[in-house]
């Protein structure tokens, strides 16, 4: 199905566009709305890569990788990681989340390529996620997300999803919440 | 600041809440404990090559740890000696030396001054170079494991861990020993930093309760520990005088794994039993096998099985960063060590389905003592007070179950004698605790 119009590393036209920033609005807003289940059933692909690489602070001249030093994923999830997860914010005896914490995301700077495969599209996203938890429990994320869409069934859906958080010191308790 | 007496009482079954909160006694702490204890830096495995260096704290002095043309290790303060600012900037990577950005002078990575700029010209080569190289700490190794302390007069690193040593070799003494996979994730939590030790070091209280989602959820053969099952018998806790100490379940090492990664653990186990066996004896094979939560004296913390390893560092009295690590056999094929890494991550990684139950605890803990009524209140860890006891066969005191408060109790022991500015020499040890049985 490849077309002059869809090789690779080529901007998406404008109608693809719109589609892909409809399903990154949506995606977020379930997320806010914690339709976790809807998520997962609707907006990834069971074969999906979920990643977040920890930062490192390293001076522009020493890329030296060192001794048994491996790349640290904060999530490394397939679905069934994913799911796992989302099971167990199902479970209603998750103490920390319980009163709920609120999450707002925002997305922008969307740039949507058609990928190396058929059909499927890169994007490259910034994001802000506020999350406010009880009486004045702030924490702000910021990054960006290289993304993977890929169409099934008439659907976008999240193929994979590889997360940049610009802090190296996570400001926050924990970043049990999806990006 | 109250006495100390008054700040821990009953053998250290009460705790004054004053000092999870006051800033002087904070400032105490650093001068007392965090400027004279053996303090984790790194392993030897993360910086193996001449030029390697990673960057950490100690409290909240900032030090660097390099390894040096010879093979050898050594650290020093962060902080140029003509100005103060900061020399290193990185987390860690492989270096030469390090210019201050400044006013450029350069140390060598054994933290010695080698070059001034202008030293002829501004200095009139009248600068003594040799007395202002940055500050050095003293380091030592504990099979692989890097400890630096400030303190000239503290006891060897060997002496420091005291008993708890005889537990360490159960996994750092393995054949091929043990490392730990890095860059450390990093993370802050608004909370003393003792509330995360005394819950490393034996609270195995609150498993049961604080994770029953994930529990609920992981499988595995822990799953069963959701809502305080009985624990009669399938554990152990120890606190050794030197104030560390740990509680095990028995034959619950890779039980916080599932699936695949589970198996592939349990079948590694297995192989290796026999040799730990053969090489340290029955009750270290029971101890290789089961599953710990630990903590070596003050803010360094582990769950051997888990294997998560963590600093927690102070940042204040009511503040901490989280430095986490994973924990590995060196002899584990690559593939093994691979799994155990994302599996440490999905648990007690700062998006861990454990970890971030804790979180929460950890600083209402602390926080809820800002209220000045709340604060002239104790606190209190009587649990199975009383029933510990000496095992001839094991270093320490024991007590059976892995649910009861007796390594918190020691650990707040240890914390008093510190903090009453005692002699090393006066300070409890695990030697003349042997010397009753």
């Amino acid at each position: 199905m490849s077309t002059n119009n869809q090789q690779a590393g080529q901007s998406v036209d404008q109608s693809t566009h719109f589609e892909v920033e409809r399903f990154l609005v949506q995606e977020a807003r379930a997320l806010d709305e914690e339709r976790f289940n809807d998520w997962l059933e609707n907006m990834l692909t069971k074969d999906i890569s979920y990643q977040l690489p920890t930062q490192e602070v390293r001076y522009r001249k020493d890329s030296k990788v060192l001794g048994n030093s491996q790349t640290t994923y904060l999530y490394n999830d397939n679905f069934g990681m994913l799911s796992m997860r989302v099971a167990r914010l199902g479970t209603g005896i998750v103490w920390a989340e319980d009163p709920r914490v609120r999450n707002r995301r925002i997305v922008s700077n969307i740039d949507a390529e058609w990928a190396d495969v058929d059909g499927e599209i890169e994007v490259r996203s910034a994001f802000i996620l506020f999350r406010s938890r009880m009486q004045r429990d702030q924490a702000t994320h910021y990054g960006i997300r290289m993304d993977r869409l890929r169409k099934e069934d008439g659907q976008w859906k999240l193929a994979s999803r590889v997360i940049t958080l610009d802090q190296r010191v996570v400001l926050d308790k924990n970043i049990h919440c999806f990006f | 600041m109250k006495p100390i007496n008054k700040l821990v009482q009953q053998e250290g079954a009460i705790q004054d809440r004053s000092i999870f909160w006051d800033e002087d006694i904070y400032q105490k702490e650093m001068e007392e404990i965090f400027a004279r204890c053996w303090l984790f830096l790194t392993h030897e495995s993360i910086i193996p090559d001449d030029g390697d260096y990673q960057a950490t704290t100690m409290g909240e002095d900032s030090v660097v740890v390099a390894r040096q043309k010879d093979g050898s290790i050594k650290a020093f303060v962060n902080s140029c000696t003509h100005r103060g600012n900061a020399v290193c900037f990185s987390d860690g990577g492989n270096a030469k030396a390090f210019t201050c950005p400044y006013h450029g002078w350069v140390f060598g990575m054994d933290g010695s001054l080698v070059d001034v700029p202008l030293e002829k010209q501004a200095y009139h080569n009248d600068i003594d170079k040799e007395a202002l190289g940055l500050k050095k700490i003293r380091v030592q190794s504990y099979k692989g494991f890097i400890f630096g302390t400030f303190d000239e007069g503290a006891p060897s690193l060997e002496d420091y861990l005291g008993g708890m040593g005889w537990y360490l070799d159960t996994f750092m003494d393995a054949p091929g020993g043990a490392e730990l996979i890095g860059p450390p994730m990093k993370s802050i939590l608004d909370c003393n930093w003792k509330n995360p030790t005394e819950n490393f070091i034996g609270d195995g209280y609150h498993v049961g309760w604080a994770h029953a989602s994930a529990l609920e959820i992981a499988g595995g053969p822990l799953a069963h520990a959701k809502g305080n099952a009985e624990y009669e018998g399938v554990g152990l806790q120890v606190t050794v005088p030197e104030g560390h100490g740990f509680g095990v379940i028995w034959e619950a090492a890779a039980a916080l794994h599932a699936g695949p990664v589970y198996e592939a653990y349990q079948k590694w186990l297995d192989e290796r039993s026999p040799v730990i066996k053969e090489k340290m004896g029955e009750h270290r094979e029971k101890f290789y096998r089961g599953h710990w939560d630990a903590a070596i004296f003050p803010n360094c913390s582990f769950l051997y099985g888990t294997n998560t390893f963590k600093m927690w560092q102070p940042r204040g009295p009511h503040s901490i960063e989280v430095f986490t690590w994973t924990l590995v056999e060196k002899d584990m094929p690559d593939e093994l060590k691979q799994m155990i890494h994302t599996d440490n991550m999905l648990t007690f990684g700062t998006a861990g389905i454990l970890e971030s139950d804790d979180g929460e605890n950890m600083e209402q803990c602390t926080q809820s003592n800002r209220g000045y009524s709340t604060r002239q209140g104790t606190l209190y860890l009587g649990m199975g007070r009383g029933m510990e006891y000496q095992n001839p066969e094991l270093p320490g005191l024991v007590s059976d179950g892995w649910i009861n408060e007796a390594p918190q109790r020691g650990m707040y022991r240890r914390w008093a004698e510190f903090m009453e500015g005692k002699p090393w020499s006066e300070l409890s040890t695990t030697a003349q605790l042997e010397q009753k049985k």
